[in-house]
């Protein structure tokens, strides 16, 4: 059972895309929760759904690849534009003006881009462990061949569309893994992986693909475009973006820098109570 | 002393009349405190203004008619107009285009006005027990008011707020003080109410008469008009009990301004005097409501990746406790050396820790300094240290808000307060904010009334004994663990005052002793000739050191003792005194005599205190217990009025047979001749004193962690 169920849901059809959306609460400001990278869907804001939508409306909605969603092939539907338009229209349909936009990890890519292309619908942004290649990646991430063909990858050599075909759920249990570098994270793995195995390694592949074009130079074009209030919070133990990303994307948007001493990639899942304390802390500023 | 002075003073002058007004800090937002003028003036809010200025910028003005302000005569300079146009000159003088405004009961038309008519000069309005005609008066004080300008043939009670009744001889004060003791109805207010009833009378009953004539506070309708004119967000303060103006005023307020009420549940008219703890958050948190809490850059850690640390508070009021402090501390590292230590201090027990490579957390620099008011306190020999105490009252409220902001921010396991009366007072009256684990450490329980103070000074001593008492009762929580350093017949067969019960019986039941801690390991008998070889001293001289301490308190005693030294020189030849001055008294203000040494400053003093043949010093619990374990004879000189000096560290010296009392008053230079004569390298038969005392109290505290 949901510790809390949507007010409404639906689902939305844009260029032939079901979106899949759902609306909690009441009160100002509203607060949308972005997808991150199709490997998951709106569940896992599980943790912060129920306490958030007792003070704002909160919006999520399951990205395109993922859970209610539809599952398009292309690569190119999943541009960090078509999810921002998909936000737009979730906006839209859930009779929303304006936002505080909340994104983990690529969401930040949709979320940069609402705030710099539509600031007068975004009143404020917070990245949880935001993925911003204006640094290099993870050292232990070098060795990633996207579209290459490896004989018997191992550890982040997983991360490959060929791989994927075969065997994504190992690849899907090695990647939790990695998410939740915390001690006794086992229920978080769970979840992750459960909502992982409702997608596929080939929408996951076109997923990734759309997001080529997102690289430090587009990044930057955003950011500096951006004029909104920014939070930033980046666990110093992820291993999946470097909290190096997390201190770079604070510094050229000029945001606050909440560093999480100890904490993976997700920690809105594996340190829920904070993190929500850190957004609505963050909302109520906006509010005023 | 102030817990804080002003960055600037000055005032504003407008038609002649002068208002006085002090800034403080210089943050953003800007807050201006509008107190109840002339009754009482900007010192009211001396509980609040330091750790507020510590984030914004803070303005109080005394208001026409009191404090450093002009008091004029007539009616008419007290109308509304006239004040909200000082308040403006004061903004203006303060270069402050928008402020928060807080006022209190009959200032809060004051503060309605300025953010109706000026709404681009105020961000936010806080009014504490507004007096708004927006609902009927307490009836109480209906019908004394009908009749103020009448002849009343001796009023009491609300009848005494009468014009002909001030203008009486002794009228207006009775008036001050039967109203202040109606609006501090909260048990244990005493040093309120005597900081209240003493601003009201730096005005006086004709001042008051003409505010109370020209106010001209907006009757009912005109005050519903005036709060609906309001823009600005607003808070309302109210406690239940005030007995100045009813709760429906606040509530009305707060409804016709959109504002939110906050009923403070057994306050009365003066929170801000009485919790000022919770108004301060309460005003804190109205702004950062309105503008938005600020985010800086900061870091959390997860639970489970946290170092186990203490915050270590080590009372600044002599130094005897940094060293014993310091001693407890490195036992309990050895029991738990994983512990991370930070201590929160202040000169000169910063000193201390400084020297033994201690981390001193950065947020010391903010604590106000409590040796400097008991400095300021003492005058010849004297030092009435329970007034003393009740006079620190700002700067403990202040420091305890450092504190809190530490605890708030450093996830702390446990907190350990040697004497630390800030966090024991104001986490027993604000339970809600205790976090982690809390040891109380003292080595003392109970004020004691000096018997020149008279009936007075034992009620307010029973008084303060009887809150602490209701304090630990009400909360048994709050101090997971007391430690009292000494043992159960340490402690003085007084009572607290009054029905309350024995002090040793309620320790015992309510502290776990440590024996005593000394700090240090005396010398042994082998130790004792080399040591004084590497000092300087000779076998065949009677070395007698005379120390005061590093206070200013001490130039009287030394006078007394430096006009003995030839009538002992003549008696024992081989005398040789050390005085040691300390730092704020200049050793070259005494007479020179052969064989007499003043200095400023002896390094590790307790070192020579351990080898002396005689000492002379003042009352206090380290230094003569240092004596007494290392077994030299020693007279001791308690301060005047000292009632910890006087009774509870004379008593345990009794007890372990050690020293020679001295009354300062009645002690000649003859008589302190006659005992150095007599006492000086004689061999004594003390009580041992403990040396695991430290260790013990060590153990006390790691089992809580």
């Amino acid at each position: 059972m949901r510790a809390r169920y949507p007010d409404t849901d639906g689902l939305l059809v844009r260029d032939g895309v079901e979106i899949r959306y759902e609306r909690y609460g009441e009160g100002r400001p509203a607060i949308l929760l972005l997808p991150t990278w199709s490997v998951v869907h709106s569940r896992h804001w599980k943790m912060q759904i129920p306490y958030l939508a007792r003070h704002f409306t909160v919006v999520c909605f399951d990205g395109r690849g993922s859970g209610g969603s539809s599952r398009p092939a292309d690569a190119s539907a999943y541009s960090d534009a078509a999810f921002a338009s998909d936000a737009l229209a979730v906006m839209d349909a859930a009779g929303i003006d304006s936002a505080v936009l909340v994104s983990v990890s690529c969401g930040a890519f949709w979320a940069l881009r609402l705030c710099a292309e539509h600031p007068d619908r975004v009143l404020g942004s917070v990245f949880i462990a935001p993925t911003a290649p204006l640094v290099p990646p993870l050292a232990e991430r070098r060795v990633q061949r996207f579209g290459e063909v490896i004989d018997d990858p191992a550890g982040w050599q997983t991360y490959n569309a060929h791989y994927w075909k075969t065997h994504y759920p190992e690849f899907v249990e090695f990647f939790m893994g990695r998410i939740f570098t915390e001690p006794h994270s086992t229920k978080q793995i769970e979840d992750a992986i459960g909502w992982a195995l409702e997608t596929d390694g080939e929408t996951l592949a076109a997923a990734h693909r759309g997001l080529e074009c997102c690289d430090a130079a587009a990044t930057r074009r955003l950011a500096a475009q951006l004029v909104c209030p920014v939070l930033v919070m980046h666990g110093t133990q992820d291993a999946v973006r470097d909290y190096a990303e997390g201190e770079a994307l604070a510094d050229c948007t000029d945001g606050a820098l909440v560093t999480l001493a100890g904490a993976g990639h997700f920690p809105h899942a594996r340190d829920p109570v904070q993190v929500s304390l850190l957004i609505k802390q963050f909302a109520d500023r906006i509010r005023r | 002393m102030r817990a804080r002075l002003p960055d600037r003073q000055d005032v504003v002058q407008r038609d002649g009349v002068h208002v006085a007004f002090e800034v403080f800090g210089q943050g953003e937002p800007a807050l201006l405190l509008i107190p109840a003028s002339p009754i009482t003036h900007a010192r009211s809010w001396k509980g609040i203004v330091p750790s507020l200025a510590r984030r914004f910028t803070v303005i109080t003005t005394d208001g026409r008619g009191t404090g450093r302000s002009d008091r004029p005569r007539t009616p008419e300079c007290y109308a509304p107009a006239e004040v909200t146009a000082d308040l403006l000159a004061v903004l203006d003088a303060a270069g402050v285009d928008v402020a928060f405004l807080v006022a209190h009961c009959h200032a809060v038309p004051w503060a309605l006005c300025l953010a109706a008519d000026n709404p681009e000069r105020v961000a936010g309005l806080l009014a504490i027990d507004p007096a708004v005609a927006l609902a009927p008066p307490h009836p109480h004080t209906m019908e004394p008011d009908l009749r103020w300008a009448d002849r009343v043939d001796a009023p009491s009670g609300w009848a005494t707020r009468n014009r002909q009744f001030w203008r009486q001889d002794g009228g207006y004060r009775e008036w001050i003080e039967f109203f202040f003791g109606q609006q501090l109805p909260e048990p244990h207010s005493t040093k309120q109410y005597e900081d209240t009833v003493g601003w009201a009378l730096d005005t006086d009953a004709e001042a008051m008469i003409a505010e109370r004539e020209g106010r001209a506070a907006p009757p009912a309708g005109e005050a519903e008009t005036l709060c609906r004119r309001v823009r600005c967000p607003v808070r309302v303060l109210h406690g239940s009990d005030d007995r100045c103006q009813p709760v429906a005023r606040g509530r009305r307020l707060a409804e016709l301004t959109g504002g939110d009420l906050v009923v403070l549940e057994g306050a009365g008219h003066l929170p801000h005097a009485r919790d000022p703890v919770k108004v301060t958050r309460l005003i804190t948190g109205f702004v950062d409501s309105t503008t938005g809490a600020p985010m800086h850059a900061t870091t959390w850690t997860r639970g489970a990746c946290r170092p186990a640390r203490v915050l270590y508070l080590s009372s600044p009021i002599g130094l005897g406790h940094a060293r014993r402090d310091v001693a407890v501390a490195k036992e309990l590292k050895r029991l738990r050396p994983e512990l991370e230590i930070d201590w929160l201090a202040q000169h000169p027990v910063t000193a201390v820790l400084d020297a033994e490579g201690e981390h001193i957390h950065p947020a010391s620099r903010w604590l106000a300094s409590e040796s400097a008011h008991v400095a300021s306190e003492a005058t010849g020999h004297d030092l009435h240290c329970f007034q003393a105490l009740r006079r620190m009252d700002e700067i403990l409220v202040a420091n305890f808000m450092v504190f809190q902001e530490v605890l708030e921010e450093g996830c702390y396991d446990l907190v350990i307060g040697d004497e630390a009366w800030d966090v024991d007072y104001y986490w027993h009256e604000n339970p809600e904010l205790k976090r982690g684990q809390n040891v109380w450490i003292t080595d003392f329980v109970g004020y004691l009334p000096m018997p020149d103070g008279g009936e007075r000074e034992a009620f307010l001593t029973t008084d303060y004994n009887a809150e602490m008492i209701e304090h630990i009762d009400r909360y048994p929580w709050i101090r997971d663990r007391a430690i009292f350093v000494g043992d159960d017949e340490d402690i003085v067969p007084d009572t607290f005052g009054g029905d309350l019960p024995a002090i040793r019986d309620w320790t015992t039941e309510h502290f776990s002793y440590s024996g005593y801690i000394t700090g240090f390991t005396p010398p042994g008998p082998d130790e004792v000739a080399p040591l004084r070889t590497q000092l300087g001293y000779r076998d065949d001289e009677l070395v007698c050191v005379v120390a005061v301490g590093g206070s200013g308190v001490g130039q009287a005693l030394i006078d007394k003792v430096v006009a003995a030294y030839p009538l002992a020189k003549k008696a024992v030849p081989e005398l040789r005194m050390i005085v040691v001055t300390g730092p704020r008294i200049d050793p070259a203000a005494f007479p020179q005599h052969a064989g007499l040494e003043l200095r400023g400053y002896v390094h590790r003093l307790y070192q020579h205190l351990c080898v002396c043949d005689l000492a002379i010093v003042q009352g206090g619990l380290t230094t003569t217990m240092e004596l007494t374990a290392a077994r030299r004879p020693f007279l001791y000189f308690p301060l005047g009025h000292h009632f910890e000096q006087n009774f509870h560290v004379r008593h345990r010296l009794d007890r372990y047979g050690a020293g020679q009392y001295m009354d300062y008053a009645t002690t000649d230079p003859d008589l302190i001749a006659a005992h150095i004569t007599e006492l000086a390298g004689q061999p004594v038969s003390y009580r041992d004193v403990e040396t695991d005392g430290a260790a013990r109290a060590a153990q006390l505290i790691a089992e809580l962690i």
